[in-house]
């Protein structure tokens, strides 16, 4: 288990501020657009939030899932890294969470998530590593200001442009997923201290 | 629906690629992320949501292309909203709500709590439109940064304007 700054990768479960769609009066559109989005959505208040607009849920699923488990390209754990920087970054503590848990999974260790939580903008075990959280944050924070010294290094550490649009796919796609999960709900069981210190500390 | 090969959609126009560049050639390896991405605008401006046009939608998305400083998307929105056919009615009285919390969410997320969505629901906008807006908005923040993202390699590959 890794607890730093406000950040955790332990299961976290999360609580929305609108009522979610109740399953008894979900038409059979928002049934199927939520058996699409995930294999747990029926009993999941964030995706039965989002249910209450189906079409616009579908294809947000859609984006999402190709980019972060389509094969091939960038391996899975270096999408998984960028979706990770980009929330502690936003101090989404939740995504967070689940994504931590996913890079220790596809990379069998940890030791990236402690630097990442401690401070993402020299995280990295390896310098592809660096190279990846460092890209995040540039596309995080200043993504007007982006220019071709922030390409010049993935290049560096060998990445062909499929594997760079797959890393900002990945990245841009937690621009998205971090602002539903701070903007509509909060995790459950955050303290004020916990968010106050992760809003402080990326 | 499949995309041609050869087509251009909002964010090839945004980061100026057109059909025979190198990169929107590498976007479409990707096919199901191009279509999702265009699917996802195109639902997320024009699906009917009681208590938000899509006139009010355009206004909202030019509004978070020129905070964030997103020339060419403003310019995308803003040709969009001239060409609605609900451009010349009034918008909506909801409107500098939806555009306060849209500049809250596209500056910092952070600001975004559950005191955020209390002055949208006080103008009006119900469980659905709220759902509607935040997805809205968090799609603008994905959109212009994978356009940037494209420009920046354009750039590095030496065929930027």
């Amino acid at each position: 288990m890794t607890r730093r700054n406000g950040f955790t990768d332990e299961t976290l479960e999360w609580r929305s501020w609108i009522e979610p769609l109740q399953l008894a009066d979900a038409t059979p559109l928002q049934l199927d657009v939520l058996d699409e989005s995930h294999a747990q959505s029926r009993t999941s208040p964030y995706y039965l939030t989002l249910a209450h607009q189906p079409s616009m849920l579908r294809h947000r699923s859609a984006a999402y899932n190709a980019i972060m488990y389509a094969p091939g390209g960038l391996p899975r754990a270096e999408r998984e890294l960028g979706a990770m920087v980009v929330s502690v970054t936003n101090g989404c503590v939740y995504c967070t969470s689940v994504h931590a848990q996913r890079f220790e999974q596809l990379a069998k260790r940890s030791d990236t998530v402690e630097q990442v939580f401690d401070d993402p903008a020299s995280a990295g075990t390896t310098e592809r590593e660096r190279a990846i959280a460092t890209f995040a944050i540039a596309v995080t924070r200043r993504p007007q200001a982006l220019g071709a010294n922030d390409i010049a290094p993935l290049r560096a550490v060998g990445m062909n442009d499929e594997e760079i649009i797959d890393l900002l796919h990945a990245v841009a796609i937690f621009a998205w997923a971090n602002r539903l999960m701070q903007n509509l709900g909060e995790p459950e069981g955050e303290s004020e201290a916990d968010r106050a210190q992760a809003a402080r500390g990326a | 629906m499949p995309t041609p090969l050869d087509a251009i959609d909002v964010i090839d126009q945004a980061a100026g690629l057109a059909p025979g560049d190198p990169l929107h050639g590498a976007r479409r390896v990707r096919a199901k992320v191009v279509e999702a991405s265009q699917a996802s605008h195109d639902a997320l401006l024009l699906q009917p949501v009681d208590g938000l046009s899509p006139a009010d939608r355009l206004r909202v998305a030019a509004h978070v292309c020129t905070l964030a400083a997103a020339a060419s998307l403003e310019q995308h929105y803003a040709d969009r909203l001239a060409d609605a056919p609900d451009c010349d009615a009034p918008s909506s009285p909801a409107l500098p709500a939806m555009l306060t919390f849209a500049a809250k969410l596209t500056t910092d997320p952070r600001l975004g709590d559950r005191a955020a969505i209390e002055p949208l629901r006080r103008a009006g906008l119900g469980d659905a439109a709220i759902v509607a807006l935040a997805q809205l908005i968090a799609f603008l923040s994905y959109q212009l940064r994978v356009v940037a993202g494209l420009k920046a390699m354009r750039a590095s590959r030496g065929d930027a304007p």
